[in-house]
């Protein structure tokens, strides 16, 4: 294999990756953004929604439906837990936030474990995507061309959404001066909700987008959280580009650390994550220090 | 009832533990213990000096590889190896709290998260010192100095146990109540105001962190001869949320309200998993519902809103819901 090739093929990889975890850090970084709470159960939302893909599959045969499906019933979940508790923590501390979501991530863990069983879910990619295609002479996973550009307009598509759209000024706003925002007759309670759903339901869409790779299985709360809040600090916590910056950070030193340091690969995420927060402790394009 | 007088009859009541409970329960006591001295030196960083930490399972891991490892690999007796452990602990914290107190707030817990999940990821590489996923096995609890060997047995190791948590009470008894203590209460308020008053909160804080790894690290070196192995578990992400749960649970702020909180999720978690497979369930709805209707713990429950006397209580600085 000729070295073009090599870092082509490779940076592919690299953006699929950054695609699937930029799913997961935007939602977390948008919430983060309006509501100041970290939602620890973001992973949790993320496997939900791969669990969810793989029944709709089963059900309606079809993973487009999937695709549309599970992220509107995971946001439906999310928006329901935020009526239910998280509304109620509104004038607590952010730990308070953090432990009630770490608590939903247990919850949700077994109940999956309880609905969907032990066993890791294989998640079928559509037949049109399955196939394999020849990058300069090296085969490459149609499916993985796919992620990448799935990410891309997905990022462009919540760019346009939050700089055009009515409820994107009044989220922008949100997240400047809530109390202004209220104060001008917008119930920002509301755009809290939906802004709590939409988070999840991108977590939800990450999680079907993930499932045909890593196939659905109980292990991917962990890693999916982890990863996603190396990706909203080094990003930067609340900041939009950030999480796309983060996000694709993160999977170049996956990918690249994998192939030159295996060994290192699991320490050189948190060891980036380190470096930048010594330099720019709110993160890269953080506002607060 | 006064704290000398309730901890003086508390520790009646657990010397004697051993004459009267079955081996199993004296077991499952041991860790609660050993557990509840982990939580309690959690409560110096989350209930004094509001520094919510995600990665204390370092601390516990850190503790429990080099105790481990001296008992393994030098032959050094018990009582000898596990301060030395407690004391590499505390002193690698402050190289972490060095970085982690450059970011403040949600940035300082994320960066422990960071720091406990390297340590992880290291742990899981490095074969020769960790055992990698294996862990190490067979830890022994060597006798010694001058051929003491009551505490390999289980009795004997249990007063150890025992002896260190009480100890560990009243030193940090001590120093929340000492001026050391005070200026923690002072960052826990208001930090800036503390900066301002002239004292390098940042200093501060470092040293807490290290007490804090320090004490963690005497949990995690008594818990390696305890359970006769160590493996990367101890060191994972979920086992410093399950510290904070305890924390939390407990009280925080209290310094005994985290060992009671240890003690309970030891227990509920064994009768849970003795009734259902699914205790994780239970576990989550019992831990959010702690924090929606009961945020001062069981130690707040159990004393009671109104007395201030022999209590501190946490007061969580609002973060006001529109900020």
């Amino acid at each position: 294999m000729d070295f073009a090739a090599f870092l082509v093929t490779q940076c592919l990889n690299a953006l699929s990756q950054a695609a699937l975890l930029f799913f997961l850090g935007v939602g977390l970084t948008l919430i983060f953004g309006i509501m100041r709470i970290v939602n620890f159960a973001h992973g949790a939302f993320f496997m939900l929604g791969a669990y969810v893909g793989y029944s709709s599959v089963a059900i309606a045969g079809n993973f487009w439906a999937a695709l549309v499906l599970s992220p509107l019933l995971v946001g439906g979940f999310g928006i329901a837990f935020e009526l239910g508790v998280l509304r109620l923590l509104y004038r607590r501390d952010h730990s308070a936030f953090l432990m009630v979501t770490f608590g939903l991530t247990l919850i949700m863990g077994e109940a999956i474990r309880l609905i969907w069983g032990v066993n890791a879910l294989e998640v079928r990619a559509p037949p049109a995507l399955s196939g394999i295609v020849f990058i300069l002479d090296e085969p490459f996973p149609l499916y993985r061309l796919f992620l990448a550009a799935a990410g891309i307009v997905v990022a462009v598509a919540i760019w346009q959404f939050l700089e055009r759209t009515r409820l994107g000024l009044l989220i922008r706003a949100t997240s400047q001066n809530a109390e202004m925002v209220h104060a001008l007759g917008t119930d920002v309670r509301l755009v809290r909700s939906a802004v709590f759903g939409i988070g999840c339901g991108l977590a939800g869409i990450g999680g079907v987008l993930a499932a045909p790779l890593v196939t659905a299985s109980l292990a991917m709360a962990p890693t999916a959280v982890i990863d996603t809040f190396v990706i909203v600090i080094i990003g930067g916590m609340g900041s939009f580009l950030g999480s796309a910056l983060g996000a694709l950070l993160v999977a170049f030193v996956q990918v690249f650390g994998t192939y030159y340091f295996p060994d290192l690969a699991l320490a050189l995420m948190y060891l980036v994550m380190v470096m930048v927060l010594v330099i720019r402790p709110g993160g890269l394009l953080g506002k607060e220090a | 009832m006064n704290f000398s007088r309730g901890l003086a009859a508390a520790a009646c009541v657990l010397a004697l533990a051993p004459a009267a409970l079955p081996p199993y329960a004296m077991t499952l006591l041991t860790e609660a213990l050993i557990l509840g001295l982990f939580a309690m030196s959690l409560d110096l960083m989350v209930g004094y000096t509001r520094l919510l930490s995600f990665g204390h399972a370092a601390a516990y891991g850190l503790g429990a590889y080099t105790c481990g490892n001296l008992l393994l690999h030098t032959g050094m007796p018990l009582l000898f190896a596990v301060p030395l452990a407690a004391l590499f602990s505390g002193i690698v914290a402050i190289g972490v709290a060095w970085v982690c107190t450059l970011a403040s707030g949600v940035s300082f817990s994320m960066l422990t998260l960071a720091f406990a999940q390297l340590f992880y990821a290291v742990a899981f590489k490095w074969t020769t010192v960790t055992g990698a996923s294996d862990g190490l096995a067979g830890i022994p609890r060597s006798p010694g100095p001058f051929g003491i060997a009551i505490f390999a047995g289980k009795a004997g190791f249990y007063y150890l146990v025992l002896a260190c948590l009480l100890g560990s009470l009243l030193f940090c008894r001590m120093l929340v109540h000492s001026p050391f203590g005070e200026v923690l209460r002072g960052i826990r308020e208001n930090e800036a105001k503390t900066l301002s008053l002239g004292y390098n909160t940042r200093r501060y804080k470092i040293a807490v962190v290290a007490i804090a790894f320090a004490l963690g690290g005497l949990a995690g070196a008594l818990y390696a001869p305890f359970a006769g192995f160590a493996n990367t578990e101890l060191l994972f992400w979920l086992f410093s949320g399950q510290v904070l749960i305890m924390v939390i649970v407990g009280g925080a702020g209290t310094l005994v309200g985290p060992i009671i909180g240890a003690a309970f999720f030891m227990l509920v978690s064994n009768l849970l998993s003795s009734w259902t497979d699914s205790w994780a369930l239970f576990f989550g709805l019992i831990f959010i519902g702690f924090v929606l209707f009961a945020p001062q713990g069981i130690w707040g429950l159990l004393s009671g809103t109104g007395r201030a006397e022999g209590r501190e209580r946490v007061r969580w600085r609002f973060l006001k819901s529109t900020s």
